[in-house]
């Protein structure tokens, strides 16, 4: 943070971001300045992907501390790896008689561990690593999708929509990584959301006509609603701006005058945003999710290098698949109501059931009830 | 048992052992790398990440310990601490167990603290550390960000870092009013002003001191003894009073530390009209949070629910169709066995 108060007279740098609310969110902060900023306080070696061999290092070492070969030698002698081993490099267990805190701290939960006699598995953790892990130092086949150095990588957590007041207790969200030269509809598009994939319709007296078509083709509008802007989505004709409806009424109340952009000519190097602020994304009209930009860094050697692969999905909360309720193996598909013959109003069925509870050998309908499409919470994991 | 929840438990241990082993390098009163190792193999530092644990685990623990070890790089901290911390760093670095390697996050308006650092330690020729730093920099061990850390606004993840007032550096007023710069202008404009008063009036009479600059650096000089001294009788005297103390001290402070951690570790009883239990500790995800300032809720345990949905012998029954009723006496039959959950508060 750039002091006013120095003794040497610091002159307060808008783009260097501080925080607004300590360890929750910082000021705006434009994007692109931040960028321009911290590149040029860097040497350009340091946030390359290659590096130098060993004795181009030694040479520029020993220009930059003006010190001799011998001197060198010597400090890498004391300041090396193995001066920091231990006794015993048994890496699985906790040292017999820890000192440290995190140590002893760690052993109680080990004893406990090892007391369960089930140790259930963490089914959020378990495949999580595997997804982060894909796309590590990855780099593409074609030297032109390579992502330059020097490029941002903004990470933005994007939540479901909280729909159900019971579910409060767990945020799920998904994590996904974008470059800051990318345009917000792409960011957009990466989004996957269960609404999207709904097929509309009652179909009990025609389940054979279900429309291929989903939501995501009908209803294409969508916004984002950072830090006062509105970015619409306007890139298909049957977009229409949603926001205008929300700004009308903001300025009859009072609140500031908010502005209004379109979503594919801005790309994120051209925003200003908060970190850590809860910012805003709907879609289908008013299918609202909340969504967090937490990390905004130079990208690095070590993640994924392959502009086509961004934006990224590295988390995703997985979410219980709703089986069948008759026979609990298969996912459903259906949903009914007005069910006289279901124990339940709604109840899911699965394809196979649903068909053999409702319609008899000709496919003609038994009892009254509504039919709908069902599409699983669950499928996008 | 999301890793979430296990950082924020591990936060507090993790930052007694960093302030124990800086407090250490403090003590042997040097900046010397040599020393610092000999204090982190002393400690068997590297053992922070040894231990059984599964990769999301160590990734989050790895995280955790980086973070906190760069809040002692920037100031308000001495320097000493800030050297042992950019030491630490590099223990930890290079001995975390995860690949690919966690990196350091700096923040922006860190960075140039950092860099300060280095150039201070570079004009007071402590080769050692520009070496570390310099060796950090070329294995690719930072990440440059705009923000310390990750900001999510999940209530759970924050944690305050209180500044360590032994930690702190001194705010030498007087040698930064009589800096080598100062001193250098304080001279020019002196001799200018005497060139000057010598063309306009040829006696030398005059009210101000001859060698100013040479004055102020023998006063400050003379100041700067003092404060060791008395320093340093002041450290005798509080090793024998220490002794006495420490005893006293600590037990009080381990009882003020163990009513923060119980307050921090109480659950409150679910209510029993929720229905919907919450899922079994063991899958919670990491996703997990409390709402803003109200405390996580205990899920009913199977008697409340038992009772809930069957209604308390003695009330009226109240089935429903598709359940079938338990039976009193099976009740025990599904009573879970593990009773115990972890304590991770538990002294």
């Amino acid at each position: 943070m750039a002091e006013s108060s120095g003794v040497h007279g610091e002159v307060i740098n808008e783009n260097i971001p501080v925080y607004e609310y300590t360890d929750v969110s910082s000021k705006e902060f434009h994007i692109g300045a931040f960028r321009d900023l911290y590149l040029n306080a860097l040497n350009p070696d340091v946030y390359s992907y290659s590096d130098h061999g060993p004795e181009v290092r030694d040479v520029q070492l020993i220009e930059d501390l003006g010190i001799d070969a011998e001197t060198l030698e010597e400090l890498k002698n004391i300041c090396s790896v193995d001066s920091l081993k231990g006794e015993h490099e048994d890496t699985d267990t906790v040292p017999a008689d820890p000192q440290l805190a995190t140590l002893k701290l760690r052993k109680r939960r080990q004893d406990y561990k090892d007391s369960l006699t089930r140790d259930l598995v963490d089914r959020h953790e378990a495949y999580n690593n595997e997804m982060e892990m894909m796309c590590v130092g990855k780099k593409p086949d074609d030297p032109a999708n390579l992502v330059p150095e020097g490029e941002i990588i903004l990470t933005f957590n994007v939540l479901y929509p909280a729909l159900f007041q019971h579910f409060k207790h767990v945020r799920a969200y998904q994590t996904l990584n974008v470059l800051g030269s990318q345009k917000l509809s792409e960011l957009r598009d990466a989004i996957c959301c269960v609404s999207d994939l709904q097929v509309f319709g009652e179909f009990s007296n025609n389940m054979d006509a279900v429309p291929q078509y989903v939501s995501k083709d009908h209803y294409k509008s969508a916004f984002f609603f950072f830090n006062g802007t509105f970015y619409n989505d306007m890139r298909f004709p049957e977009c229409r701006d949603i926001s205008t409806t929300t700004i009308e009424w903001a300025k009859t109340r009072d609140f500031p005058d908010f502005k209004s952009a379109k979503m594919e000519d801005t790309c994120f190097y051209d925003l200003k945003m908060k970190l850590g602020f809860p910012f805003y994304y709907t879609h289908q009209g008013d299918c609202e999710h909340v969504v967090v930009l937490t990390d905004v860094r130079l990208v690095h050697k070590d993640d994924c290098l392959d502009q086509k692969l961004y934006p990224l999905i590295t988390y995703k909360h997985r979410v219980v698949t709703r089986k069948c309720s008759v026979c609990h193996t298969y996912i459903s598909r259906w949903v009914t109501t007005n069910d006289a013959l279901a124990p339940t109003d709604p109840c899911l069925f699965c394809d196979q059931c649903f068909r053999l509870l409702h319609y008899d050998d000709k496919n003609n309908k038994i009892g009254d009830f509504l039919a709908y499409a069902y599409v699983d919470p669950g499928t996008f994991n | 048992m999301g890793s979430r929840k296990a950082c924020e438990h591990y936060w507090l241990p993790v930052k007694n052992d960093c302030e124990d082993l800086l407090g250490r390098f403090q003590q042997t009163e040097s900046v010397r790398y040599e020393e610092f190792a000999a204090v982190w193999r002393e400690m068997d530092f590297s053992s922070v990440f040894y231990g059984y644990q599964s990769i999301h685990e160590k990734k989050s623990f790895t995280r955790l310990t980086l973070t906190v070890a760069v809040n002692y790089l920037i100031p308000p901290y001495s320097f000493q601490i800030r050297v042992g911390a950019l030491y630490m760093i590099y223990g930890l670095y290079n001995k975390q167990l995860v690949w690919p390697k966690e990196k350091v996050r700096i923040a922006i308006k860190d960075w140039f603290h950092i860099q300060q650092l280095i150039a201070d330690a570079k004009s007071c020729q402590h080769m050692d550390v520009v070496y570390i730093f310099w060796r950090l920099l070329s294995e690719k061990a930072f990440y440059f960000t705009a923000m310390p850390k990750k900001l999510t606004f999940i209530s759970g993840d924050r944690v305050q870092h209180n500044v360590n007032e032994e930690f702190r550096a001194r705010r030498d007023n007087v040698a930064e009013l009589a800096s080598a710069d100062m001193l250098e202008e304080i001279a020019n404009v002196h001799g200018c002003y005497e060139r000057m008063k010598n063309a306009l009036l040829p006696t030398s009479a005059g009210v101000t001191l001859l060698n100013l600059a040479g004055a102020l650096k023998k006063c400050t000089f003379e100041y700067q003894q003092w404060q060791e001294k008395a320093a340093a009788a002041r450290t005798k005297n509080t090793k024998k009073k220490e002794a006495s103390q420490e005893s006293e001290s600590s037990n009080r402070a381990a009882l003020v530390a163990s009513i923060k951690t119980k307050s921090y570790g109480h659950l409150t009883k679910e209510s029993r009209s929720r229905r919907h239990r919450q899922t079994e500790m063991a899958t919670t995800g990491p996703g997990t949070d409390e709402a803003l300032f109200s405390r996580k809720k205990k899920p009913p345990s199977l008697k409340a629910r038992t009772y809930q949905s069957l209604g308390n012998p003695g009330e009226t029954e109240q089935t429903k169709e598709w359940l079938l009723s338990v039976m009193e006496e099976d009740k025990n039959a599904l009573k879970r066995k593990r009773e115990r959950r972890f304590n991770w508060s538990e002294q």
